[in-house]
Parts: C-alpha cells; structure tokens; sequence
C-alpha cells in the first residue's frame, strides 16, 4: 500500500506506541488548573515543556519514528469530541483491565469530521521531525466498540463512519508531514467476532492511503485468534502486545506484512533485560521474516510513572542495538 | 445477631473540611467551624469544643495525634446517629484504601503519579524487594474505634489481590526471569507469586495484630478481584492462608464487577461468612438490579450477601420504601437470615448532608422491611 516518500526503512525500527505519561511538574500543574489555582496558560506551557523533552528524548535516544506522545489528550477517544461533530464526551468508564478510565464517547449523531482546526491541537507535526513524524489514532473498530451508540442502527454503520471520518483526518496528517500512522486497535483482541471482523476490513480499506504507511496495533489481549485474519487487511504492519499473544502459534504463520513486536511492558515499571527480549525478538524475526520489523513498548507508556518511561526509552534504544 | 437485616457501613466517609483545613495547616475558614457546630448538634458529637480550642492552636506532633484521634471520634459518632448496626470510623484516617497499606508495609517503592482520568493521579507503588509486614497498619485506629463505638464494629482491610493490583510487580518478575519463554505466561505465574505473599506475609500479621487486639469482625475490600477474572484464583488461595486459624468473622467487599466471572472460584473461599457487593447502582423499577442475586444464589452462592441498597455515585436519596422493596425483594429470593443492608460502597465522594440523609433512609428501610415480614 505504501509507494509515497518514506525514508529508507532500517532493519529493526524503534517507536513509541501510545500516550506519553506526563512529567510530575505536569501532574501538579494539571491538577492545581482543575482546584483553580492554575491557569490555562500554565498548563499549555508545563505541556509544551513535556512535549519538548519528550521529542528531545526520542532523538537521543536514536528512536526511527518520533512521536507527539499525545500529551494534552485525555483519553485516546477525547479529541475527537473537538475534531468530530456528533460526539460528546460521556460518563467515565474503564479502560479494559487496567486502574485507568476513559470518557465514553456518546455518538449523538452522525460522525463527520468537523473542525478541521482543532487537529493542529491535538496532533503537533509543527515539532516533530520531518520523515520521521508519526501519528497515533484509535481505530474504527476500537473507537465504535468503546462508544455509547445513540444515533447509528447497528455497529458496523458507526464503524464505517467513523472509519470515513478518520479518513478525513489522515488526509490533513498527509498535509501536515506524517507518513506513519498508527491505528490503536485493543477491541480487536477483545470483543470481535468473524462477523465483524469483515466490517473492520472494509473501514481499514477506507482508511488506505499509498502515502503514509499505517500501522494496526493490538493489545492488551491475544491476536492468536484473529491473526490470519488481520493478514488480509489493507495496512503496512500488524502489532502484537506480547504480554498478551503468546509467540508460538504467531511463529506458524507466514508473515506476509510487516510486523510491530510490542515487547516492552508499558504497565510493569520492571525494566526488563534486553538481552531476554532480544532473544525474543530475534526468534520471532528469524522464524517468520516479516518485511520488516518494528519494536516498542506493547501499549502507551502512561499506565508508568513519568521516570520510570524514560528508562523504557532507553530500554528501548538497548534493544534495538541488540537486535539490529 | 438475631435482628433481621441487620445494616452495615461498607467503606469510607467524606473528610470533614475543618480535619483537612488543620492538618494541611490552612487558615480555618468559618464554613469550616459551621460544619463543626451543625454535625456535632445533629450526631451528639461530645468533643466539639475541644476540636475548636484545637483549630486554635497551631499543628505540632501532639496536636495533630489529637486531631487525628477526634476525627475518628467524629465519624464513630456520625455513623451511630445514622443508626447503623455495625460501623467503623468512616477511614477517617486513612489517606485512602491503597496507599495506607503501602506505605506502611516492607518491599514497596513509589515512583511517582499515574494518571487514573483526565487530570486525576494517583501513586502506584512498585514491589521492589519480597512484600512483607511493616507495622500493624490499622491497629492503633482499631484500638480507639473499639474503645469508643458503642455499636458493635466491623474493621475494613484492603485485600491481597487488590494490594498487588494496584502494584507494579517488579520482584516477583525478576525472580522468574529466564524461566518462561512466553512473556504472558511469566507475568502471570509472578503475579500469582506476588498475591500470595501480600496475603501471606504482609497482610496476615497484620490481620492478627487486630485479632489479637479483640477484632470480631474483619472486611476484605477488594475492588480490583474482577479486573482479571483469570485471577481470581490467586485471591482465593492468598484469602485462605492470610485467614486460617484466624478466630474472627471474614467478609469480603467487592463492587462495581461482573460478579459472575468470579465464580466457581469464590465459593472456594474457605473463612468468608459474608460477601458485601454493589446491586442498587445497577437498579432501576423492575428491580434488575436485584436478579443478580438469582443468578449467584444459581451459581452456588449460600453466604450472606451484604445488599448494597444506595447508589454511593448519585445524591438521589432512595427512600425508606424503595430500600425495604429491595432488601425484600433478595429476602425472598435468599431468606431474610442470609441479608445484611448497606450501601454500594463508601459514601466518600458525597456531601455530609447526603451521606447522613443515605444512610439514615437505609437504617429506616431496613426497618420498614423487618417489619413486613413479621407484621
């Protein structure tokens, strides 16, 4: 799918996943804004802080893809409460098995995209580095399953206009610079059936471009089930959280797409050994030779405190020598 | 006790503004001493005027034990006005139901915040080294509680797997490191590891220091047992080696879960007389709410049931009639002898004014219903 200006793909390429935990000057600032006693503007440059050291990073730590780290989202659907018209933010809800919640969206009426401008807020191509720019966005299916459908008749409708609505946002992530786009995508491991899973292959065929590669990431369960599957849609690379999808039944499969190892626990603060994960890692890349191979955490690093996913970077960048 | 439907605190109290004003050495506004003067009147509050010669005084180590000791008084008093049977002191105390514990306890380090919503954190700690005894925790709360109820007391505890839970396991992993090539099945069998020596090591002793201490009554509140239904059997086999032998009655709080993916797990909990769940959050006219007590007397289930009758999450005062129409509603599904009334959870996040009217309006219905049924 992908033919557009992407920059020479490295053997292993190293990214980040998700939203970025906030620095402890953040969390005091962000929590003093909601007691009053912040304001606005004092949260938008503790953020900017955070968003700078969180590009600096990255860089230094030799990182192939760079990321915003999502720092001023509230929860992975929250945005698009300002990007889209027909959804609101609802009540709070838990996000799958973790101690964290996110707003359910509450789908109140057809999913459009509608201010255009917003997406400069949320998304900060302006800082990141050209070529290497990557955004993250939920996927269709994962965005329809965590909502509260009050407008559409049936599931696979919302998917599919939501899945038309984030194509309209990835056309402005091509103007702005992106050329990899990642489709968070935990419900597909978790809920999905046979049946929907041809509604999902559709919304992704909506969401193909040949500019950007796009990157369709799992987690928080097992893939096993649905692998095969997610082989045939329309996207550069599947991720796998290797916390959750056990690697000998993945090591069966011919791989005929890229592959995303998420082997870096982002909700234990161990930091794990490279030279275990680089065995791991090595195993997988040696028995069924994707077309290429990424490596990251296996979800955001914001279930970690703010420290401890710093050393997770650096994990990473250990990892990555190790295997490449 | 032969009393029918006897009623329960289940969780924690609001903090009293005139507490948080003094212990984070703020200036004592008069909404403050207004609250003093208007609770102290409605619960029979014996230490109002020590509590305001002590907002006079600046906060030293004495000071601030006093205060501490007064605050538990207060939510003792506050409890018994509302005429539950069985209470504690509302946590009054207690930062919350996590970090207590975790500080106090060996083989923890915090890090620093996570984000739990929006701009909400909270701290989780890491298990660095092998979890272990620190001090008896709850002890000294216990000890005043006990001395000063005049109501028959029931101690609420954190539980093993929510300790863990709401831990990272950093220990317990790199002690099988190399051991399973499958990173799934390494955290997993860590984490079995780590819930069973929070219940062994840490939270058995002190569970007997409040044995020991005259403790009749002893709440496990675990609200993360549902988070991971594999789980559950590690809560169950830390449950039953942090309780045997014990020699005081056991029950366990849970809430706001799909009680059902508990099961046949739970049934196996050997020392547990009570199981304390959530049901009126999920309620509504045709009592929906309450078949849950159908399908987990179907699923095995024979203990009493601790029946969560007021949402903790809305300020809609159920009144005295809907409580009794619940409670007889699971009466006659399980028998009035197997039900203890309460609410969902802990009324924390509500105003003075609702928590009182709440658990008034549950002491009310409980009545009401023991009532029908004899009249």
């Amino acid at each position: 799918m992908c033919s557009g200006p992407i920059q020479r793909i490295p053997l292993v390429i190293a990214h980040l996943t998700g939203i970025y935990p906030r620095s402890e000057n953040a969390v005091g600032i962000t929590r003093a804004f909601d007691r009053g006693k912040a304001s606005r503007e004092d949260v938008t440059k503790a953020t900017q802080t955070d968003l700078t050291n969180l590009i600096a990073i990255q860089k230094a730590a030799g990182l192939d893809l760079v990321v915003d780290g999502q720092l001023n989202w509230q929860d992975i659907f929250r945005p698009f409460s300002d990007i889209f018209t027909g959804i609101t933010p609802g009540s709070l809800s838990r996000w799958f098995d973790n101690n964290t919640f996110y707003r359910k969206p509450v789908v109140k009426d057809r999913v459009r995209l509608g201010n255009r401008t917003a997406i400069d807020l949320y998304f900060r191509s302006d800082l990141l580095p050209n070529k290497q720019k990557k955004a993250i966005l939920p996927g269709p299916f994962t965005f329809a399953c965590a909502s509260q459908n009050e407008a559409y008749p049936n599931l696979p409708d919302l998917i599919d206009d939501v899945a038309h609505a984030l194509r309209e946002v990835v056309l402005e992530l091509e103007q702005r610079g992106y050329r990899y786009l990642q489709f968070s995508e935990p419900y597909l491991t978790s809920t999905t059936n046979k049946t929907n899973l041809q509604f999902v292959k559709n919304a992704y065929a909506t969401l193909s471009r040949s500019g950007t590669k796009s990157i369709l990431h799992t987690y928080f369960n097992n893939v096993e089930e649905i692998i095969v599957d997610l082989l045939n849609f329309a996207v550069d690379c599947i991720g796998l959280d290797l916390y959750a999808t056990p690697i000998e039944p993945i090591l069966q499969y011919s791989f005929t797409k890229e592959l995303n190892c998420g082997c870096i626990d982002g909700r234990n603060s161990l930091i794990e050994s490279a030279q275990d994960l680089g065995s791991l890692v090595e195993k997988i890349q040696t028995t069924i030779s994707p077309k290429a191979l990424y490596i990251s955490p296996n979800c955001d690093l914001e279930f970690l405190p703010y420290q401890i996913a710093e050393k997770k970077i650096r994990l990473l960048t250990e990892l990555k020598s190790k295997v490449s | 006790m032969n009393k029918l439907f006897p009623t329960q605190e289940i969780g924690s109290l609001p903090k009293a503004p005139w507490q948080l004003a003094f212990l984070r050495g703020k200036t004592i506004e008069d909404s403050d001493l207004a609250h003093l003067k208007k609770w102290s009147q409605v619960i029979g509050f014996e230490a109002e005027e020590e509590v305001q010669q002590l907002l006079k005084t600046p906060k030293t180590p004495e000071s601030e034990k006093k205060m501490r000791e007064i605050v538990s008084l207060f939510g003792i008093r506050f409890l018994e006005a509302t005429g539950l049977d069985y209470i504690y002191d509302g946590e009054a105390n207690r930062i919350e139901m996590y970090e207590h514990a975790i500080r106090n306890s060996q083989g923890f380090q915090f890090y620093g915040h996570v984000r739990a919503f929006d701009n909400k954190y909270y701290r989780k700690a890491a298990c660095v080294s092998k979890a272990g005894f620190g001090k008896p925790y709850h002890l000294d709360e216990y000890r005043y509680v006990s001395a000063h109820a005049k109501r028959k007391v029931k101690v609420p505890v954190t539980g093993p797997y929510t300790l863990a839970e709401w831990s990272f396991n950093e220990y317990y992993q790199k002690q099988l490191s190399g051991k399973y090539s499958d990173l799934g099945n390494l955290k997993l069998e860590a984490k079995r590891d780590f819930v069973l020596d929070v219940g062994k090591e840490l939270l058995r002793p002190n569970l007997k220091a409040l044995v020991d201490a005259g403790a009749e009554w002893i709440q496990i509140d675990e609200p993360a047992l549902s988070t991971r239904p594999e789980e559950v059997p590690f809560f169950v086999e830390a449950f039953n080696e942090c309780t045997a032998g014990l020699g005081c009655r056991l029950s366990v709080h849970i809430c706001y879960s799909e009680y059902q993916q508990l099961y046949p797990s739970i049934l196996e909990l050997k020392n547990c007389s009570q199981l304390a769940l959530e049901f009126a959050n999920r309620d509504d006219e045709k009592r929906s709410g309450y078949k849950l007590v159908q399908q987990l007397k179907e699923l095995g289930e024979t203990r009493e049931i601790g029946l969560g009758v007021s949402d903790v999450h809305v300020n809609t005062i159920e009144d005295p009639q809907l409580i009794s129409d619940r409670i007889i509603y699971a009466s006659n599904i399980i028998g009035p002898e197997k039900i203890y009334v309460n609410p969902d959870c802990g009324l924390r996040t509500r105003s003075w004014d609702i928590v009182y009217q709440k658990l008034n309006s549950i002491t009310k219905g409980a009545e009401l219903a023991r009532r029908k049924l004899t009249s």
